[in-house]
């Protein structure tokens, strides 16, 4: 099986996808999806992922928040918000698939808006991303 | 109660969650997913942020043990948990195409931690690959870095006794040093 961030349909859906996010969010910073160990699938803009960085970084964080979960018995995580004083990050998994969206907004898009719009990106993705 | 964090470090696949399940008095906090680089480590699954275990040491003493992921892009969590280490076991495969390398590379990685606390290496599948031999690896660190001191054993992280061996001689290490270190660096 092609790993996601090598395999061609799913590169194209994932800018798809991120592109569709930009439109619905004006305040969107930088967006990028990845595999569960940390490789960039794709980003937008494209190609501004920091070097890599953002994706291996998504990747630890989410691997701890998923910990932090299990150790309290709380189910499975549904999103990691990350909020600061200009702008907050939006972490969610792609239902069911090893892939995760990473999304960074600037403080006048509000939580909620922000929250919806990666739950629909997200829940789209999920019909047309390989499952594990 | 005192604390101290020992972190294990090594390229990926060479068992260094492995090496903390072996010896942890805790269930292991783990933070895997799956292994999409399977070029690189035939397994199914990597450590993307750390594990976690811990061991008591007598009544008042906690060794917390940090296992950190082995891949190069990973290496900001490398720094984040050096900060609170006081030493480390860096554990390599002696199976791999260039063991030497892996070893000078880990050491390059890690030194400020090594210099502030201590290290030792942990060879592993030196059954299945015998050369470069325990005091070649020795050689190795010496020839890259003089009067460094850093204890090579073997190690296979299977292996509770070994893994607590290698431990047992990083504090030794770290303890020596601390005595030898001026009293003004202390």
């Amino acid at each position: 099986m092609i790993p996601a961030h090598r395999d061609p349909v799913v590169i194209d859906e994932a800018r798809a996808a991120l592109r569709e996010l930009r439109a619905r969010s004006r305040s969107l910073t930088l967006a990028t999806l990845l595999t569960d160990d940390g490789f960039e699938i794709a980003s937008e803009p494209d190609g501004h992922a920091a070097d890599g960085r953002l994706p291996s970084m998504a990747s630890s964080i989410q691997a701890l928040a998923d910990a932090v979960a299990r150790e309290v018995a709380i189910g499975s995580g549904e999103f990691v918000i990350i909020a600061s004083s200009r702008g907050h990050v939006i972490q969610r998994r792609v239902p069911g698939r090893p892939i995760v969206l990473a999304a960074l907004f600037a403080d006048d898009e509000t939580l909620g808006s922000a929250l919806a719009a990666t739950r629909l990106i997200t829940e789209r993705l999920a019909a047309v991303a390989p499952t594990r | 109660m005192a604390e101290h964090v020992i972190l294990f470090a090594g390229p990926m696949g060479v068992g260094k969650t492995t090496a903390i399940r072996s010896i942890s008095e805790i269930g292991v906090v783990s933070t895997e997913a799956d292994n999409t680089d399977r070029e690189t480590a035939d397994k199914p699954t990597t450590t993307v942020a750390l594990d976690y275990g811990e061991i008591a040491v007598g009544e008042d003493e906690k060794v917390r043990l940090y296992g950190v992921p082995g891949q190069r892009r990973f290496s900001f969590m490398w720094r984040i948990l050096a900060e609170r280490a006081i030493g480390m076991i860096l554990l390599v495969d002696n199976s791999a195409a260039d063991p030497i390398a892996d070893l000078l590379a880990g050491i390059d990685d890690f030194r400020e931690l090594i210099d502030r606390g201590g290290a030792v290496v942990g060879l592993s599948r030196l059954d299945a690959a015998p050369r470069p031999t325990v005091l070649e690896h020795t050689a190795a660190i010496a020839a890259a870095h003089p009067g460094l001191m850093i204890p090579v054993i073997p190690v296979d992280p299977r292996a509770a006794g070994d893994v607590r061996l290698a431990l047992m001689t990083l504090i030794a290490t770290i303890e020596m040093r601390d005595a030898f270190r001026p009293e003004e660096a202390r």
